[in-house]
């Protein structure tokens, strides 16, 4: 009977044999049934698309919550740069290897690639990793892109602010273009087309004018039911950091390396003193708070990557650095661990030190010791002795995200901070100390050192000079930061990036930026490659 | 239809000359009677011309083979047999006055049946006739073994058409390519065309789950055919024959013709066979014992720690032969025919049981067909009716297609430690449970009890019925209007229950889905045969086709349940569930069509096609194209200066034509907003859901072109005793549509867009032969040979496309292939490996490669050996295609006792080794993973990874006998039908196979990417097959 019944939509259907078209010709249409040889009647062949599962942009983005669907879309892509823009850079800095373990993580070489700094447009780092980044950031532009060009038609409430939100969103995207690969093709249409990069200088001042125009009509605060949508705190953040590396990001890279732009210290200070001045943010009280499964609560949080603990929601970090008996359930993926160097560049009296594990280990669900694959209790050892052969238990691991007990699969509900306050304490201090007020500079550093000695152990103020403060501010920045994705960064606008450091020799000057990806050089033939690739 | 004007003609011009020879007869005679039969189908022969040479005796056989010649004058007599599209016999026999002589004949079929009437596009045509590269496949000749559909009728039989069955799970699906695949992302696929009807060759069941990999490839659509309700295959190959189905030509098309009732006839047929099938070979793991000295070596010699050995069972499971059984596979097929002058029909019902070689798969068919004709008005209207209805149930393994850290049945039977059991006791229960490693460990489980524990299955029930009615309005004139209506409703239901690891991370997880497919067709043939001469014939074809599809799904999945005890049938009964989730898409193709076969003094011959389509899955504007075809041939044996010569036959031909490729999805040229998982985000706790684009727009796409010429040469020596085909073709395929990157920004980084050009080149040649023929005995052989070339010309200015990704641990972003112009599609593309350096590490070849000031490669040297090989390491090392390919297939006749067997060779081609590049490393005993044995004998370190490379590309070339079928025919008693009512046999499936390549079999396909091939990863094992039959007519 069943097969009958839904046989009944096909005589509705057939009616569709008859090919649709205006009334005055149906008469002729219905002549094809009759055999006859047909011409001149192509007027009865209906082909177009009407998709009715899925919909197309000129019937939406009409009403509010429409707008609200795409908009929603666009902080999706705040997803993405968890992992190729995350891993770039973690993984090319001190901070991260990523060990072949056996037949475990060679994946065609790319992850020691990443962290010797091999790469070139054609390796496998630059076809998966560097190409995914270029897709996935030039991907939030485009979303961007769709709801702002759709909004120019339409008038919704809170239409000035929803489109300061989406401009914000997309200056932060190219943002993080801009720091992987320098300029790069602007756009606002939605035309899919080649076009030529704009220069790493006038990108700046695009991003640099949207977050200034935007901010202005962005809210101070958002009430906790829009948790994790862009304040102005979000826009200044970004420009405090990007004044921060002005020098970098509006200098030119040549094969020989960068040749500085302009600095804009006061302008990083300035930009980070209407963060800290908002009278919305403060320094968590317990600094771990901030990495906690609700580290929604910790006030210190700007700009984040919110995620939940469900499918597809959530954040996996955990995921990348324990071993595979560390979590029930899905198990961890074994693979991210951080080198001797930097783990021994800790203090240990540092409450920071503590997002490594060495050691004994245990599983996170059960709390009961954890076992390595030969079934002897898992220890984690800092010293790596092979990169290309590494055991399973080799490395201290970076878990700076605590694990969360209500996480599902691989998905934790710990939100991924892009920016929070003590990263302002630390910009601040760093312009200040390059405008030559050490002093004050150490003052704000000791602020955060504060929360994370006991007994205290601040920094004595008169025993630093400008080079030597420099110097403790990027290093710093390492113990607050590290596993927060900004090293790379970091080490490029100190002139450090390129260095040789454990399981790396020194590698090319121009390696400060990633090349276009051979497949995008393909794709779009006015684009040019940097130099030195 | 014109079969039965020839058939007529035949009858009408042998009963003449009986006449007159009758008139002659006198003295002292007897009479002569007996039955033909066809020596391979062992059925009665009707329309037999039986003479008596010297004499102008004879007869015409009936509709049961039988014939009587009477008034043969008595002695010493030759009596002759001969039949179009049969070698004559003669037998001597010794007339007795006013006595009865019995003579019977079996006749073997001239394997070139150069006089048969060929089903072409939308319509028929005699063999001698066709100007385009046809060939024929007799299904009753083909249906041997375990045959669950039609592709396994063409495989080895037809040159030209490389069929490769995905892998061994019963009822695979089928990568058929006709002269080669010609397209990079759209279909490759032929078009099917049964009885008038295109088949929509779609997916009729939802995608599987998969766990932790690509889930299982989909089963084939053309399962719900019985196999032995088709009378013939007819492919056809070049562009002059494939036009006509313009847009869906492009990859030849074939057409499948079922088994029609006779007039005058009635016959009831029962048929069966069983069969048992075991896996036809074994990967060689470590056994228990095996793997434990190999660790206690490990521990002696300090490379891993003591503890190891105690994490080590006392079992020595063989997890393949835990995995696999006999699977055993019955058929049973009841069919009845008959019909009146103006009536005929033939019914035919079918039950087929098969089961896997691996535990716990396998499908069944329930199938019943019934075709039936009517005449009316004088045999001015015929009308026709082909229903099919089908009920399909597919028992799924829960095993990959591919996979990267995890993996289905396959991996974990490659991994799964051989020292730990099946199963285990519960020492205070009693329970037996199945052994698994324990939370935490997942990444290995217990294959058994994947394969028993898991349940995914689908039903499939899908109609598939045409009307067809044809009216003569003039004589020469008949107009013909065929409605066709496709339907499958097909619910897939899978549940990962909370017993087995993988269901245990979700609680329990089930799922349902429901795909539905709708296709309706129409055509209307106007078909105008003037009288324009003695000398000359005319055909002229016009017409018009109507095409719907839509494809529907929608789903539904729960997971969170106390209990496994609701399986897939209680999807709320789960602590969680998800939304469910619906797509409906649907697709038009309007088509006007036409066609002129014109034909001088039967020896010159010329057909001109003309097709417009019209689809709307391409952008505005860019709709309709025109194929249009033009194709001649010459029967040169017919010249007065051929007269005489060796050639019985001699013909050659030339064709042109232009065919399409509509294969991309509907939609494909919009921009598409969808809501799903990518659009989604928090604000707060809320989840907004998002809406997305999923899609660029192209309004820009249009067909992909293919253009093609093809010469040919169709022979004949000996009275055709030996003939065959030769044909030379080349194949430029253009406005390729594939899915390329885009320039950014973009909403999706890729799009389809037409884009540059393939290039196919082939030589195919046929040879069929009666190798000999006696009264009680014969043997008949057809070879099929074909070499064919293809190269990727451009690629609208891209270096490469990167294809093929290489599954398993540790091998996330490598990829296999490249694309690359100026190459074949499946080029390998890797590292050259070159040794090994002390410590046990690989060596690759180092290259240097110097480039211009634009970066582009200007030249490259090996400058010595590294083992940290990069990007400008990797070169071509391998090419997936034969350099030719062959099919051989005999069938024997001696007395009651028939013969056949089928070999097929591929020669010169290249196999991706997945399985062991993955699995034959010694480093996957750090995970306590098994491993191939042939991992011992290697000199890779401990520690050394799975680098992909030269070394794991293989020779694949294979000799394979693919069948052999015994058979004997007899009289049950009571009957006394000729040549016997009954026939039994015994037959072989894949009992031989010669190969270097170290896999499980060469012949693999592995879904990895774009137009990826030649990549074996663990495939579901081959079987081989002994089957027992019979065949009773009634």
């Amino acid at each position: 009977m069943r097969n009958l019944r839904s046989l009944i939509p096909i005589t509705e259907r057939m009616r569709k044999l008859l090919p649709r078209t205006s009334t005055g010709r149906r008469g002729l249409c219905a002549l094809l049934l009759a055999p006859v040889l047909l011409t001149g009647v192509q007027a009865c062949t209906d082909l177009d698309e009407n998709p009715t599962s899925a919909i197309t942009p000129d019937k939406f983005y009409r009403t509010e919550a429409e707008i609200l669907g795409g908009l929603a879309s666009v902080y999706n892509s705040l997803r993405a740069p968890q992992w190729g823009y995350y891993n770039m850079s973690q993984i090319t800095t001190p901070e991260n290897i990523v060990p072949t373990r056996g037949s475990d993580w060679f994946d065609n070489g790319r992850w020691l690639e990443m962290h010797r700094h091999t790469w070139t447009a054609n390796s496998p780092m630059a076809l998966d990793d560097i190409n995914g980044t270029y897709n996935d950031l030039f991907g939030g532009v485009a979303r961007a892109n769709v709801v702002l060009n759709a909004m120019e038609g339409v008038t919704v409430a809170g239409q000035d602010s929803i489109t300061a939100e989406l401009r914000t969103l997309r200056a932060f995207y190219y943002y993080l273009l801009m720091d992987m690969f320098g300029g790069v093709p602007l756009a606002e249409d939605i035309a899919v087309t080649p076009r030529e990069r704009v220069s790493r200088d006038s990108l700046f001042r695009y991003i640099e004018a949207e977050l200034l125009a935007s901010r202005e009509n962005l809210p101070v605060t958002r009430p906790a039911a829009d948790y994790g949508r862009v304040t102005k705190g979000a826009a200044d953040a970004i420009l405090a950091n990007m004044y921060l590396n002005a020098e970098v990001f509006t200098g030119t890279v040549t094969a020989a390396g960068l040749e500085k732009g302009a600095a804009r210290w006061q302008d990083a200070i300035d930009a980070a003193d209407r963060v800290l001045n908002a009278g919305v943010y403060s320094l968590a009280a317990n600094w771990k708070d901030n990495f906690s499964p609700n580290n929604e609560s910790s006030p210190e949080m700007i700009l984040v990557l919110r995620a939940l603990a469900q499918d597809g929601l959530g954040t996996n970090f955990l995921m990348r650095a324990t071993h595979y008996n560390q979590t029930t359930g899905p198990s961890a993926w074994n693979g991210f661990a951080t080198l001797a160097e930097t783990y021994n560049a800790f203090d240990d009296a540092d409450l920071r030190k503590s997002i490594f594990l060495v050691g004994p280990q245990v599983n996170f669900t059960t709390g009961q010791p954890a076992l390595d694959r030969s079934g002897a209790q898992l220890v984690y050892t800092p010293e790596i002795a092979d990169e290309t052969q590494a055991t399973e238990s080799e490395g201290a691991r970076l878990v700076k995200f605590a694990p969360d007990p209500a996480r599902v699969g691989e998905h934790s509900g710990n939100d991924f901070p892009y920016f929070r306050l003590a990263e302002m304490y630390l910009i601040k201090a760093e312009a200040l100390n390059e405008l030559g007020q050490t002093g004050a500079a150490i003052d704000l550093v000791n602020q955060l050192r504060a929360r994370v000695f006991s007994p205290p152990k601040p920094l004595d103020a008169g025993a630093y000079t400008q080079a030597t403060a420099r110097d403790a501010i990027l290093q710093e920045r390492l113990f607050e930061l590290a596993g927060e994705a900004k090293r790379r960064q970091d080490l490029i606008r100190h002139g450090k990036f390129t260095n040789p450091s454990e399981f790396k020799a020194q590698s090319e000057p121009y390696k400060i930026l990633m090349p276009i990806p051979q497949t995008q050089l393909n794709t779009n033939p006015l684009l040019v490659q940097n130099p030195g690739y | 239809m014109a079969a039965l004007v020839v058939r007529w003609f035949t009858r009408a011009l042998a009963a003449g000359l009986l006449v007159a020879g009758q008139l002659g007869a006198q003295g002292a005679t007897g009479t002569i009677t007996g039955a033909v039969i066809d020596s391979t189908s062992r059925q009665p022969l009707p329309d037999v011309t039986v003479s008596v040479p010297g004499t102008q005796l004879g007869a015409i056989t009936r509709n049961d083979g039988s014939f009587t010649i009477t008034s043969v004058p008595e002695g010493a007599r030759r009596v002759r047999a001969s039949r179009i599209g049969y070698a004559a016999r003669e037998q001597e026999v010794t007339i007795i006055a006013g006595g009865t002589t019995t003579v019977n004949f079996s006749l073997g079929q001239v394997a070139a049946k150069l006089t048969e009437v060929v089903v072409t596009g939308y319509g028929t045509q005699r063999r001698e006739a066709i100007t385009g590269s046809v060939a024929t496949v007799d299904a009753d000749e083909a249906n041997v073994g375990v045959v669950p559909n039609a592709n396994g009728l063409i495989q080895g039989r037809v040159a030209g058409v490389n069929v490769t069955l995905n892998n061994g799970e019963p009822g695979a699906g089928a990568q058929i390519r006709v002269r080669g695949g010609t397209s990079l992302s759209a279909s490759n696929e032929p078009l099917y065309v049964i009885d008038g009807l295109p088949l929509q060759n779609e997916q009729t069941e939802a995608s599987g789950i998969g766990i932790g990999g690509g889930a299982a490839l989909a089963r084939s659509p053309l399962n719900l055919i019985n196999p032995n309700d088709i009378a013939s295959i007819t492919v056809l190959k070049d562009a002059s024959a494939t036009a006509i189905y313009g847009s869906r030509g492009a990859n030849g098309v074939i057409l499948i013709e079922t088994k029609k009732g006779a007039a005058g006839t009635s016959t009831l047929e029962y048929e069966s066979y069983v069969a048992a099938s075991t896996p036809s070979d074994k990967l060689d793991f470590l056994t228990g014992n095996e793997y434990r000295a190999f660790v206690q070596g490990l521990v002696d010699a300090g490379e891993v720690n003591a503890d190891r050995l105690d994490n080590l069972g006392t079992a020595s499971t063989d997890w393949e032969d835990e995995l696999t059984r006999t699977g055993y596979t019955q058929n049973h097929n009841l069919s009845f025919s008959g019909g009146t002058q103006s009536t005929q029909y033939r019914a035919s019902l079918n039950y087929m049981d098969q089961q896997g070689v691996v535990l716990d798969n396998g499908f069944q068919r329930y199938q019943g067909r019934l075709n039936a004709s009517h005449q009316a008005f004088a045999g001015r209207l015929r009308l026709g009716l082909n229903l099919t209805a089908s009920r399909l149930n597919n028992n799924y393994l829960p095993f990959e297609n591919t996979g990267g850290f995890e993996g289905g049945v396959f991996a974990n039977m490659a991994i799964f430690n051989p020292t730990h059991p099946v199963t285990v006791t519960d020492p205070t229960t009693g329970e037996v449970r199945y052994y698994e490693i324990g939370p935490g460990s997942q990444s290995a489980r217990n294959p058994v009890a994947l394969a028993e524990q898991i349940s995914d299955e689908a039903g499939t029930t899908r109609t598939i019925g045409n009307i067809s009615a044809a009216y003569s309005v003039l004589p020469s004139l008949v107009a013909t209007m065929n409605v066709g209506v496709d339907r499958s409703d097909a619910l897939r239901r899978s549940y990962f229950p909370r017993s087995s690891p993988v269901g245990a991370e979700w609680n329990g997880r089930a799922r349902q889905v429901e795909r539905n497919l709708t296709n309706l067709n129409l055509q209307t043939l106007l078909t105008f045969t003037p009288q324009i001469g003695e000398e000359q014939e005319l055909e002229v074809v016009g017409g018009y086709e109507f095409t719907d599809l839509e494809t529907g799904e929608f789903g539904a999945e729960g997971r969170g349940y106390i209990t496994d005890a609701f399986s897939f049938n209680n999807l709320g009964g789960g602590g969680t569930s998800f939304p469910p989730f619906s797509t409906v898409e649907d697709s038009r193709l309007v088509s006007f069509l036409g066609r002129a076969n014109y034909g001088f003094k039967n020896r010159y011959f010329l057909t001109g096609s003309i097709r417009r389509d019209g689809s709307s899955r391409f952008g505005e504007g860019n709709k309709w194209a025109v194929f249009p075809a033009i194709s001649a041939s010459w029967k040169l044996s017919d010249e007065e200066f051929m007269r005489d010569r060796w050639f019985s036959n001699l013909s050659v031909r030339a064709g042109w034509g232009l065919q399409g490729n509509q294969a991309v999805r509907p939609y494909a040229s919009l921009v598409l907003l969808e809501s799903n998982n990518n659009a989604r985000y928090p604000f707060g706790s809320q989840v907004i859901t998002g809406v997305v684009a999923t899609r660029n727009a192209n309004p820009d796409l249009k067909w992909e072109e293919s253009e093609q010429i093809n010469f040919g040469v169709d022979y004949g020596f000996k009275e055709n005793r030996f003939s065959g085909s030769l044909d030379l073709y080349t194949k430029k395929t253009r406005d390729l549509l594939l899915e390329v990157a885009v320039p950014q920004p973009a909403l999706v980084s890729t799009r389809f867009e037409n884009i540059g050009q393939i290039r196919n080149r082939g030589f195919e040649a046929s040879l069929d032969a009666q190798v000999f023929e006696r009264p009680e005995a014969s043997l008949t052989s057809g070879l099929v040979f074909s070499i064919e070339r293809n190269e990727v010309v451009n690629l609208g200015g891209r270096d490469f496309i990167a294809t093929g990704g290489v599954s398993g641990q540790g091998q996330t972003g490598q990829n296999a292939q490249r694309i690359i112009p100026g190459e074949p599609v499946g080029t390998f593309f890797g590292w050259e490996f070159a040794g090994f350096d002390d410590a046990g590490k690989q060596l690759f070849n180092d290259y240097e490669v110097t480039r211009d000031a634009n970066g582009n490669e200007t030249g490259r040297r090996v400058v010595g050996t590294t083992t940290d090989p990069g990007g400008d390491d990797q070169v071509i090392i391998g090419n997936a295609n034969p350099d030719w390919s062959l099919g051989l297939r005999s069938n024997a006749t001696w007395k009651r006792f028939d013969a056949s067997w089928l070999w097929r060779a591929e020669v010169g081609r290249d196999v991706f080794n997945n399985t062991a590049l993955v699995y034959a490393s010694k480093a996957n005993v750090l995970q306590d993973r098994n491993l191939l044995s042939s991992a011992l004998n290697d000199r890779d370190a401990l520690r050394e990874p799975a680098k992909y490379s030269s070394r794991w590309i293989e020779d694949g070339s294979f000799l394979r006998l693919q069948n052999i079928t015994v058979g004997y025919s007899f009289n049950l008693p009571g009957s006394d039908r000729v040549g016997g009512n009954t026939r039994v046999y015994l037959s072989g499936d894949n009992l031989l196979l010669f190969t270097p390549y170290s896999g499980y079999d060469p012949e693999v396909f592995t879904d990895a990417g774009l137009a990826s091939r030649g990549i074996d990863y663990l495939v579901y094992p081959r079987a081989r097959t002994f089957t027992s039959g019979v065949r009773i007519q009634f």
